[in-house]
Formats: C-alpha cells, sequence, structure tokens
C-alpha cells in the first residue's frame, strides 16, 4: 500500500489566511491569547493573559517578527504588520477543508487526531496510478494544487506508512519515499533528529547528546540498543529513521455535511455586513464541493447572537447547485424575510453536499436541458420569484378550483415504448393527451385563474347576475349561465365551503367564472375562460 | 430618379430570404391544425414568437396546446405564468403532462428576467411566457436578447400577451380577434365554447408573394368541455 500524507504547516496562519485572503504575500503575524510558549503560561492564573504571537509568516519572519513577541512588540519589529487573531471556528474550518481536500482523491481518509481541529490527512493513492499516469509525482502536485484551490499551503508525501510520511512531511515540501527499506532510509537520511523526536525534547536531546544529527544517523545505530537506552519511543524513531513503521491505517468516509464558521469580534446588525461574510463562507464552502466534485443541496445557517442564544434556519434550496451567488441570494432573501431577533456575533454554515444527477442521453428524443445547469437556473429562479412559485405543477387532492400544488421539477423522462418513437404516439404512456391526435376536435378553452380569487361586487336581478364591479374589471352581464353549486371539506371547522359558480358573458367582451360563497353571500371573480 | 441596380445573378443565387431562413430552422406542430395551416407548418423552432389577443380570445388555449405538443413530444417546455393563472385541472385536460412542466408563477416585474433565466439554461424546446393582461415596458434591446437567446438555444420562445409588444423581433405573429361565446340555450344557458378570428401578422409566408386576406385569416372554435 502507497499512503500519501498532507500536512498544512502552520494550521492557525494559514487558517486565518483563509478568512483574510487580501493579507496574503504580506507580513502577517498570529496572535494568542495565552500563546507565546513558557513565558506567557509563567505568569499564572492572576495575571492578565497577554496576547502573543504564536505563528508568523514568511515575511514576517524575514522582518523580524518572532513567536512569543507580544502585538507591540511585532508592531514595533515590522510597521506594516497585520496582526490577526484566529478563532476555533478558523481552525475547524481549514481542518475540514483540508479533509475535503484528501476526500477529493480517496473515499475514505484518515485524519491525524481524533477532534475537529487536525493538521495532518492520510489515504490510499494505489487506486490513482490510472488517473495520474505520469506516477506518484503528479499525484502529490495534484493534492498541492487541490489544496491551494481552498486556500491551503500543503507539505505532501507519499510513502509505504503512516509513520514515515509523516515523518517525511516534516522534512519537505513534497517527499516521494520508496518502499524498499533501504532506499526509504535513504530518502530520509537528510531530515534532522529534532523532526525524527517531533515534539519529544528529550528524546531530541538524547540524540544531540550522542552526537547524533539526522535521521540517517539514528538509522545506523541497532534499534534493540536504542530501545533498551531510551524506551519504545527511541525504538521507534530508529525504527522510522530506517523506514519501518507498522502504525496501522484506519480511514473514514466523510462526514454528510461540511461546515464553514466564523467568529466575530464585533457584533453585525445590518444584512449587508452579514452578507458580505457569507460571501466568504459560501466560497469556501462551494471549492471544497468541487473538489469532491459535488453540489450544495441544502444550507443551514447558524447564527450566534448577542449576548446569547442561537438563531438556526435553514436556507431552501430547490436543486442541488454549486453557484455561489444563488446560494448566497436565497441566503439572503431569507435573513430579509426572517432577520434574526438579535445583533450577530458569529456564523456557523453547514452546507448539504450532494451530487448533480447525471442523466442518459436519448439518442431519439431530443437532448433536454442539462441537469447542472438546470439546477442551477431552479435555485435562481427560486430566488428571483420564492422557492414555492417554482416547480412542476400538480392538481391538489380537492374540490376547490383555484387549488394548485407546486412539486420539485425534474426532467423526467418520457416512458419508453414500442410506439414512443413514432412521433407522439407513446404521450398517452407518459400521461399526455396527444392533442393532434384527435385530428379537427375543438381545443380546450382553460380559465386564467385569480388567486386568491378577488371579492367584487355584484348586482343582481331575477335571473341571476346582471353587472359587476371589482378592482379591474367593471362590465355589465349580458348572459349568466349557473348557479353551479360546490361545497365540501364539511369536517374543517374553517376551510368548509358552499359555493354557488356562474359563467358570466360581461360587456366587456370576456367570460368570467364568478361565484358567490353561500355563508356570507360574497361573491367572487375567479377568472375568466380563455 | 434613378433605378435600383440589378444585383449580379451569381450573387444573388448565394442570396436568401428571411422566410427560408426561417424554413431551414423547421417548426413545431402548434397541437391545432387550424393554427399549423395559418403558420404553415407551425410556430418556428428557435425564434420569438408572439401571440395576441385580449381576455376570452382563446390566447391561453392555444399556448397550452403547443405545450402540451411539445411535452407529448417528449422535448422540455417551461411556462413563465405571470400572476399565476394556471388551472392544473383544464391544463391536464388539454393534454399537459404537468409533470414534466416547468412552471414559474411571477409578477409581471420579474417575468422577463426569469423568462431569461430559462432560455439561458438551454434545452428547452419551447418556453411561454404568459403575461397574462399585463403590458410590462420591456425595452427594445429586451426583445433583442430574446430573439437571440431563442436564436442560439433553438428554442421557441412563446409570448402570449394582451397587445404586440415585440415588434420585428418577432419571428411570427398570431393576433386573435375577440372571441364570441357559445352558450347552449335549451332552458337555462349552458356556456359552451367560444369561436374567434386569428391573424397571422407576421411569419409563414412568402413576402414576395401577394397574399389574400383569407390565407391569412383562421376560425377557431373553442370547447368549454372539462
Amino acid at each position: 500500500m502507497r499512503i500519501a500524507c498532507v500536512f498544512v504547516p502552520q494550521l492557525a496562519l494559514q487558517a486565518v489566511l483563509r478568512r483574510t485572503p487580501d493579507a496574503r504575500g504580506g507580513p502577517v503575524a498570529v496572535l494568542e491569547a495565552g500563546g507565546g510558549g513558557g513565558k506567557a503560561r509563567a505568569q499564572g492564573p492572576k495575571t492578565k493573559s497577554i496576547p502573543r504571537v504564536t505563528q508568523v509568516s514568511v515575511e514576517a519572519h524575514r522582518e523580524g517578527v518572532r513567536a512569543g513577541m507580544t502585538g507591540a512588540q511585532a508592531a514595533a519589529v515590522c510597521s506594516g504588520l497585520r496582526l490577526l487573531t484566529v478563532t476555533a471556528a478558523d481552525r475547524e474550518a481549514a481542518s475540514a477543508a483540508l479533509a475535503d481536500v484528501g476526500y477529493a482523491f480517496a473515499p475514505r481518509i484518515e485524519r491525524d487526531g481524533n477532534g475537529t481541529v487536525f493538521e495532518r490527512i492520510f489515504f490510499d493513492i494505489e487506486d490513482l496510478a490510472r488517473l495520474y499516469p505520469a506516477g506518484e509525482t503528479a499525484i502529490a502536485q495534484a493534492v498541492q494544487a487541490a489544496a491551494a484551490r481552498v486556500g491551503l499551503g500543503a507539505r505532501v508525501a507519499i510513502a509505504a506508512s503512516k509513520g514515515v510520511a509523516r515523518l517525511a512531511t516534516r522534512g519537505h515540501e513534497l517527499a516521494l519515499v520508496p518502499t524498499a527499506p533501504g532506499p526509504a532510509r535513504a530518502a530520509l537520511a537528510s531530515i534532522p533528529v529534532e523532526l525524527l523526536a517531533d515534539e519529544d525534547a528529550a528524546l531530541a536531546a538524547a540524540f544531540r547528546r550522542w552526537g547524533l544529527r539526522t535521521a540517517g544517523d539514528v538509522a545506523a545505530l541497532p534499534v534493540d540498543a536504542v530501545g533498551l537506552r531510551l524506551g519504545p519511543t527511541g525504538a521507534r524513531a530508529c525504527r522510522l529513521a530506517r523506514g519501518i513503521d507498522d502504525e496501522p491505517f484506519v480511514p473514514r468516509l466523510p462526514e454528510d455535511a461540511l461546515e464553514e464558521a466564523i467568529d466575530l469580534d464585533y457584533p453585525v446588525a445590518e444584512l449587508e455586513p452579514l452578507s458580505f461574510l457569507l460571501r466568504g463562507l459560501v466560497d469556501r464552502a462551494l471549492a471544497r464541493l468541487r473538489g469532491r466534485s459535488l453540489a450544495c443541496a441544502g444550507l443551514t445557517l447558524r447564527l450566534a447572537l448577542e449576548p446569547r442564544g442561537v438563531d438556526v434556519r435553514s436556507v431552501p434550496i430547490a436543486a442541488p447547485t454549486g453557484d455561489a451567488a444563488t446560494l448566497l441570494q436565497l441566503a439572503r432573501l431569507d435573513l430579509a424575510r426572517r432577520p434574526p431577533a438579535a445583533p450577530i456575533v458569529g456564523v456557523r454554515l453547514l452546507a448539504l453536499p450532494a451530487r448533480v444527477r447525471a442523466t442518459q442521453l436519448d439518442i431519439l428524443r431530443p437532448a433536454g436541458p442539462a441537469p447542472d445547469r438546470l439546477a442551477a437556473t431552479i435555485a435562481r429562479l427560486a430566488a428571483l420569484v420564492g422557492p414555492d412559485n417554482v416547480g412542476a405543477p400538480a392538481a391538489e387532492e380537492t374540490w376547490r378550483e383555484e387549488a394548485i400544488a407546486v412539486t420539485p421539477f425534474e426532467v423526467a423522462p418520457l416512458t419508453l415504448t414500442l410506439s414512443s418513437t413514432l412521433p407522439l404516439r407513446g404521450a398517452r404512456a407518459n400521461g399526455c393527451v396527444d392533442p393532434g391526435a384527435a385530428g379537427e376536435t375543438e381545443p380546450r378553452l382553460t380559465i386564467r385563474r385569480r388567486r386568491p380569487p378577488e371579492e367584487i361586487e355584484m348586482l343582481l336581478n331575477r335571473q341571476g347576475p346582471a353587472a359587476f364591479r371589482g378592482c379591474e374589471t367593471t362590465a355589465r352581464v349580458l348572459i349568466a349561465a349557473g348557479p353551479y353549486r360546490l361545497s365540501g371539506e364539511w369536517w374543517r371547522e374553517d376551510g368548509n365551503f358552499q359555493r354557488a359558480y356562474w359563467d358570466v358573458h360581461a360587456s366587456d367582451g370576456a367570460v368570467y367564472r364568478v361565484h358567490q360563497d353561500q355563508r356570507d353571500g360574497r361573491w367572487y371573480l375567479d377568472g375568466y375562460y380563455d | 430618379m434613378s433605378s435600383r441596380p440589378a444585383l449580379d445573378p451569381a450573387l444573388l443565387s448565394h442570396l436568401i430570404s428571411a422566410q427560408r431562413l426561417e424554413d431551414r430552422r423547421g417548426r413545431r406542430g402548434s397541437g391545432i391544425p387550424a393554427i399549423d395551416r395559418l403558420l404553415g407548418g407551425g410556430w418556428p423552432k428557435a425564434a420569438l414568437c408572439e401571440l395576441v389577443g385580449r381576455r376570452s380570445s382563446g390566447r391561453t388555449a392555444i399556448l397550452y396546446a403547443a405545450l402540451a405538443r411539445a411535452l407529448a413530444a417528449g422535448e422540455a417546455a417551461a411556462l413563465v405564468d405571470v400572476g399565476g393563472g394556471l388551472d392544473p385541472r383544464r391544463a391536464l385536460a388539454a393534454g399537459i403532462a404537468l409533470r414534466r412542466l416547468l412552471w414559474v408563477r411571477s409578477t409581471v416585474e420579474v417575468a422577463a428576467k426569469a423568462a431569461d433565466l430559462v432560455l439561458g439554461a438551454g434545452g428547452f424546446d419551447l418556453i411561454a411566457l404568459d403575461l397574462g393582461d399585463a403590458r410590462p415596458r420591456l425595452p427594445t434591446a429586451g426583445w433583442i436578447r430574446f430573439k437571440h437567446g431563442a436564436e442560439k438555444q433553438g428554442t421557441t420562445l412563446l409570448v402570449a400577451a394582451p397587445a404586440r409588444a415585440a415588434g420585428s423581433c418577432a419571428a411570427a405573429v398570431v393576433e386573435l380577434g375577440p372571441g364570441a361565446p357559445r352558450f347552449v340555450a335549451d332552458g337555462a344557458p349552458l356556456f359552451a365554447g367560444l369561436q374567434t378570428r386569428a391573424v397571422r401578422g407576421r411569419g409563414g409566408h412568402e413576402p414576395e408573394q401577394q397574399e389574400s386576406e383569407e390565407a391569412r385569416c383562421a376560425s377557431l372554435a373553442f370547447s368549454c368541455r372539462s
């Protein structure tokens, strides 16, 4: 088995830069309360914790900014320094984005750690050989490029085991460690003993005391003798330096929903600044989904309110889409329709992944709209006219004439029958009445309905309606046909209806459908025949 | 007064009339034989078409017949419905496979935008924009955009409106006269249907040929069976 390890160095810094991409390329330092190592922690619990620099960009390091400085010290050293604060939400989002990089290449990955924050992932690359015939170098470069697309600069190493790959990422930007022990040992030989010992300072100090400088020096020692003197950790480091590792690889499937979040230093009360924040979250979530060839099928916003409370809302999406503008517009519409009860101090965005449905084209049928473009279009239409106003219409199970239901629209394929390839012969098999099959029979009139029916004033004579007046129409009735009585839903306390319908030919030339509510005597205009 | 110079015969043989260009695109059945005859085979494909008529002129019935015909042929169709006047039961009776129809219930302000979105998605063979009683003031550039969009996507964009609006952008126009309702007067009156007269405004004839008034008109009868 060949395992790829993807490592994001300085995760806090990179997490902050994902949130503020305009700071990339300049001197940046991450400030954290209680950061800066032992000196800050040694001040005791009663001393006020001063935020200190924990991680710095290359540009800031070049200017002399170091971890452990206070913000004032760092700003004094580097005049153009941007001091940014990292939050737990930033770290979690960056870790989740790293996981998605792995899922872009493998169905299962292993995270280095059990929590929601991790800086390293592993996945099997055995199956990628056909996709990347150029070899493992091409795979490693593709992984780095995928990480760059979600805003992470990653180191990638490919080895025969997890531990060896992990060690290689500590020492190299891109490393390919051969499977055979000899070449593997040679590939790791230049790594300093501090990196071999990872965070075990005592082990690194012991190696230094023995005059060992690199992993190659450690690999030259007998494993049993090192284990006898330095314990199991020493023996393991010695085996790692030789390219030998027995750490099990336990990959996992991805979670259902992916999350992007941001914690704010100040409350946001208006829609415009909130939209600006949402734009970044949506962009980052979609970049992760695109990496897995997925689209977004649902959005859930968790808004942390000031001073306390959470506003959770689901944004309905008519069809899976990868269009950021559409998702943002839907979220904005929802927020405008139901504004949060208090200013917002944090936003968590959960995006539900879904595959855009692929369709098999029919050689004998029109191609129809492409599923992905159709999905994006339906989502945009929903944002434009409202989600309840887009879809496939359907008749409701009721006798109310004005009732209509809207169901999700899908390009349903025609039922393939033997006769369906002949012009229109398969129409009945698909729920259609062939309008041309009846030859010269008269086409049917329909009613253009008013929803809800418009209340009108009706003047009556002995025969029935004589004239009516509505907000748009005032006319005399020339001919009135009716009444046609209709009642139903008597089992409902407030929903039952008793109506007397009339078809009236009005003086404006149109034929209207009107009804009188038998319960209160009011008249309504249902629409006109057309 | 100078006479118009004659075109080079070699060049003339390469010229093609707008009508022949339309014929090359093809026609789609309207679902009503009389309309098909009037338009020379049906509504032109890949073009903007207009159906003009006042209330109770049979305009919506003609629109639904075109939708029913397209859906029955396995084509993708959409209806942008200003005001949401669709009656699902009568649409079913008219032959529309509702579950395969993309229905957009919109206001008059965003109807053109909604139609443009559907048109831009591509793959729809027929898009019906039913403006109802509304007369939106769409600028000429908007109609030109619709025309080019329909040509590019191979879509018939059929606009049903109370008055002509698309002007020369429409490849075919059918204007409907006021409908004459028919009541069965055996005892109490019963609404049975209506008759109307359709006049071809544009499309479907050779401009060089002199055409009789009768050839440009058709009588239509609609029944009210539900």
